[in-house]
């Protein structure tokens, strides 16, 4: 792809996004008026790009894709099987629009949509929004700053911890729609939350999400995150998580990457405090021509901090799996703990993966370690299983299971963590 | 960290001296003319002379490699002479010809050369600047028939051999620097091992760069046939200039069936002052290639020298069974930049790689592994182990490691790990405590950080290396 029909597509993308109509907070327009000048700066990323070395974006320059006008009308009954019991509140988008029909709060915090929130909650909207996912270089970022009006808006007052999970779900229900989905999250100091992002899809044709999504942690707050990939085999999923610690405050992050045809994740995390600590767990379970790219950054920026990272790819078919994983320490982040771990299993001939755990240290009071394997399942655990009347198959199976079933036992949300085991059971068994 | 730790490493180069030899010098600047005044001046055949050509219009095409994590002035091709050779004498029947100031250079320089090398047992191919001076037991190699000797002669002796394996390994328009190299060598060495043969001795050279301002672009290229087996030792020092040099080498292993090559390397060329001024930038393209089954091509170096070392040295693994492996220390002080490490590309079924990477970094320095593991989606079976552990003396080096793992067979076994450490106040008090004081016990400390690599050393290199590290720290900690 050259860079001419590069800049075209993206203008193709920036289509409706004049339609959108202006926010009635200056600072907004500003950003958005930023970003598509950014969008007009930038080119579409190429194989020729460090960062997108392994990922082939090119099928996306192939499609055309609009933002969805309006949201269709959707029965409560159709999304049932992604509803989670034990949600506090809920946050449904339909094709990047917000459905307040399929939505509810009675989680006691601030869950609303950004365009009902952004009169009552504008410092810290302004405060947030837009500060921590930068868009300089980063087009998606920037195209999905260009079409920013609606979103996902959490924040958690001083002291509180909600023990009932915030479900934001987002449903696609039309064909080459593109969707812009946007969520800020402020923990206030003290604060503690869980929130579950989950990407899925009812429809079987192709259509591009590019996500956008902001953390902000102050003092001693909790996070923990739960971020659920299945959109359908056609699809383009880009997103990107921008995650910024305060003073000992505490991220946890589980991702799950099923479906899109091409998928790509960035999460950034910036311990910006001293003792700052995050565990960043990451599961993708791709079969046939799937590509699923995770890129993480994990900034030590201050002392004392500790950061944990475990990811795992299960490659079957002849999909292919990209994992790069930087940790970085800032001169002064003395007393660093981290640890990273890439591991990766391959089921056929054809399957693929290309991981790069990645060090940058520039302290040396720290303790700093990664590790990547890359196999097979061990002839000889399958062989242990067989001798205990287990097939072949059966073998395989429960042992591909386990391997996945250790990050999806992270997920602190009991009846998602239930049906992600039947998904990656079912997927074994097929 | 203590003040012991910081005092160190601030010891200055002690081969820093300049010979005062005429030179034979090129004038600067780089076009086909100087291409073909180098290929003129060596009486070259056509066919090189056109090799360098092919190298130089295709690095005329090429853009200098902006991916590495190291910063330098941009490098003006124009302004280096591209050939420097000791003023030509007629040729020497022994070594009391040589010219003795050049022999003194040797002797300040500690090389096992004359009756010392014989002692030694070693075979020194003293490349001194470009042009290879005196070579030793030679006659002695030849019984066996091993040939020996600087690339020039073998050009003119045995244009076969030379023809048909150089730019094999690397082609012409490899990267950047291997073209340059391609198009401007000067001279290096060349070894050819026939069928079955086992040398009888570590082969070694040590190469100097000594005019100021003339780039070094040697060119080596080492074959071993069937059941062929070599240790190739290579050394460097540098003396003291102000004016960065440009290094860039090109080596060439090919292994064919069963045949087994070691290369082993203590590199120490000037690095700069304290403040980071001057020091070699060495952009070296070292590659082997395991053409037949049951090969084996062995990589070790030690790196201490030169302000910027960027250099990858790699095994492709084609043979059946072949086996590739990679040792090394690098050791960064002061403002040195290190971008080194590994590839090693599976293509052969069975093969199986190992990588032990051991970096030390203190001063202002920032020391990188970057490494390749490559399974391609024929290499069934393949098997690799990589390790890289990073040492920090202070807190104003970096540290970095960039693996990049490719896996495309899912019968391979790929291992990666790392780990970043410090010399702690703990271990330092521990070796106090039993009446070792701090300079020694750091030496101790850093000499079991590498053990891993030094025991893959010859035993002559494994002394010079362990007194190398030690010579090179002596101010940083403390």
């Amino acid at each position: 792809m050259n860079i001419a029909t590069g800049d075209g597509y993206l203008e193709s993308l920036l289509q409706g996004q004049p339609a959108l109509p202006a926010s009635p907070i200056a600072w907004l327009n500003g950003l958005r008026a930023d970003a598509v000048d950014r969008v007009g700066a930038l080119t579409v990323p190429t194989t020729r790009d460090e960062e997108w070395r392994f990922t082939d974006i090119s099928p996306l320059t192939g499609m055309r894709f609009q933002p969805a006008r309006s949201a269709s009308p959707l029965d409560a009954a159709r999304i049932d099987g992604f509803v989670l019991a034990e949600a506090g509140a809920r946050l449904t988008f339909v094709d990047g629009v917000y459905a307040p029909q399929l939505s509810y709060n009675k989680a006691g915090i601030v869950v609303e949509n950004l365009a009902a929130g952004v009169g009552k909650h504008a410092a810290e909207i302004e405060r947030h929004l837009g500060s921590h996912a930068g868009f300089q270089d980063n087009v998606f970022a920037a195209l999905n700053t260009a079409f920013l009006h609606d979103g996902a808006l959490i924040v958690v007052p001083r002291g509180v911890t909600v023990a009932a999970p915030v479900h934001l779900l987002f449903v696609s229900t039309q064909s080459e729609a593109a969707s812009y989905p946007r969520c800020l999250v402020v923990a206030e100091p003290g604060s503690a939350v869980t929130v579950v992002e989950d990407f899925v899809a009812l429809q079987d044709a192709a259509y591009l999400t590019n996500a956008v999504s902001e953390i902000a942690l102050l003092d001693n707050s909790s996070v923990r995150h739960v971020r659920v990939q299945r959109e359908n085999g056609a699809a383009i999923h880009i997103a990107n998580c921008a995650v910024s610690l305060a003073h000992a405050s505490r991220y946890q992050s589980v991702s799950v990457a099923l479906g899109a045809r091409i998928s790509r994740y960035n999460l950034n995390v910036l311990q910006a405090a001293e003792g700052a600590e995050c565990a960043i767990d990451g599961l993708a379970l791709i079969a046939d021509r799937q590509l699923a790219d995770s890129h993480t950054c994990i900034d030590h920026a201050q002392p004392h901090g500790v950061s944990r990272q475990l990811h795992k790819c299960i490659v079957d078919g002849a999909a292919h799996a990209v994992f790069n994983g930087k940790i970085m320490v800032r001169p002064g982040a003395q007393r660093t703990d981290s640890s990273q771990s890439s591991r990766n299993l391959l089921l056929t001939g054809k399957a693929r993966v290309d991981t790069k755990p990645q060090l940058e240290i520039f302290a040396d009071d720290v303790k700093c370690a990664h590790g990547a394997t890359v196999g097979q399942l061990d002839a000889e655990e399958v062989f242990y299983l067989r001798s205990r009347g287990l097939s072949e198959a059966a073998a395989r199976n429960l042992l591909t299971y386990a391997f996945g079933a250790e990050i999806i036992d992270r997920i602190p949300v009991a009846t998602l963590k239930r049906r992600l085991e039947q998904i990656v059971l079912a997927q074994t068994n097929r | 960290m203590s003040t012991v730790l910081q005092n160190l490493v601030n010891q200055p180069y002690k081969h820093g001296f300049v010979t005062h030899i005429e030179s034979d010098v090129a004038p600067k600047g780089l076009s086909e003319d100087t291409i073909r005044l180098i290929s003129g001046k060596k009486n070259e055949p056509e066919w090189l002379l056109e090799f360098r050509l092919k190298a130089y219009r295709h690095w005329l095409t090429m853009q200098e490699p902006k991916w590495p994590n190291v910063h330098y002035p941009k490098i003006d091709f124009q302004a280096i002479s591209y050939y420097s050779a000791p003023k030509p004498k007629n040729k020497l029947a022994s070594m009391d010809e040589v010219d003795p100031e050049l022999l003194r250079t040797f002797e300040k320089l500690g090389v096992p050369m004359n009756e010392r090398a014989k002692l030694a047992g070693v075979a020194v191919d003293v490349i001194f600047d470009s042009v290879s001076v005196a070579t030793t037991y030679k006659a002695k190699l030849a019984e066996v028939g091993i040939i020996f000797g600087s690339i020039s002669e073998a050009v003119h002796q045995h244009p076969e051999l030379v023809k048909q394996y150089l730019g094999t390994v690397v082609p012409v328009g490899d990267n950047y620097y291997a073209a340059l190299n391609s198009a401007v060598f000067t001279d290096g060495s060349f070894c050819f091992i026939p069928k079955g043969v086992k040398c009888p001795m570590d082969l070694s050279t040590y190469f100097r760069i000594n005019t100021q301002e003339s780039g070094q672009f040697e060119r080596t290229l080492i074959v071993a046939e069937e059941g062929a087996s070599v240790s190739y030792l290579e050394g460097c020092t540098a003396p003291k200039f102000d004016t960065n040099q440009l290094h860039a080498a090109v080596v060439e292993l090919i292994a064919l069936d069963n045949a087994d090559i070691k290369y082993s390397t203590v590199q120490n060329w000037y690095a700069g002052d304290e403040k980071g001024v001057g020091g070699i930038y060495n952009f070296v393209t070292k590659r082997g290639l395991c053409k037949g089954v049951n090969s084996r091509i062995s990589w070790t170096q030690v790196e201490t020298g030169s302000a910027i070392t960027w250099k990858y040295p790699s095994c492709i693994l084609r043979g059946e069974n072949s086996v590739g492996e990679f040792y090394s220390v690098a050791l960064t002080n002061h403002f040195q930049q290190a971008d080194t490490g590994t590839k090693m590309i599976h293509l052969g079924r069975n093969t199986r790689s190992t990588i032990v990477s051991k970096g030390i970094s203190a001063g202002h320095s920032n020391n990188s592994y970057r490494g390749l593991v490559r399974i391609a989606p024929t290499a069934a079976g393949a098997r690799n182990y990589s390790r890289c552990d990073s040492m920090l003396i202070g807190d104003r080096c970096g540290a970095n490691t960039f693996p990049y793992i490719q896996v495309s067979n899912q019968s391979a076994q790929v291992e990666h790990e790392a780990s970043t450490s410090k010399i702690g106040e703990d271990q330092l008090f521990y070796f106090a405590q039993r009446g070792i004081g701090a300079e020694e016990a750091v030496s101790m400390i850093i000499n079991g950080f590498c053990k891993d690599v030094f025991q893959q050393l010859p035993m002559e290199f494994a002394v010079e290396a362990t007194k190398l590290l030690g010579l090179k720290l002596e101010g940083s900690v403390g």
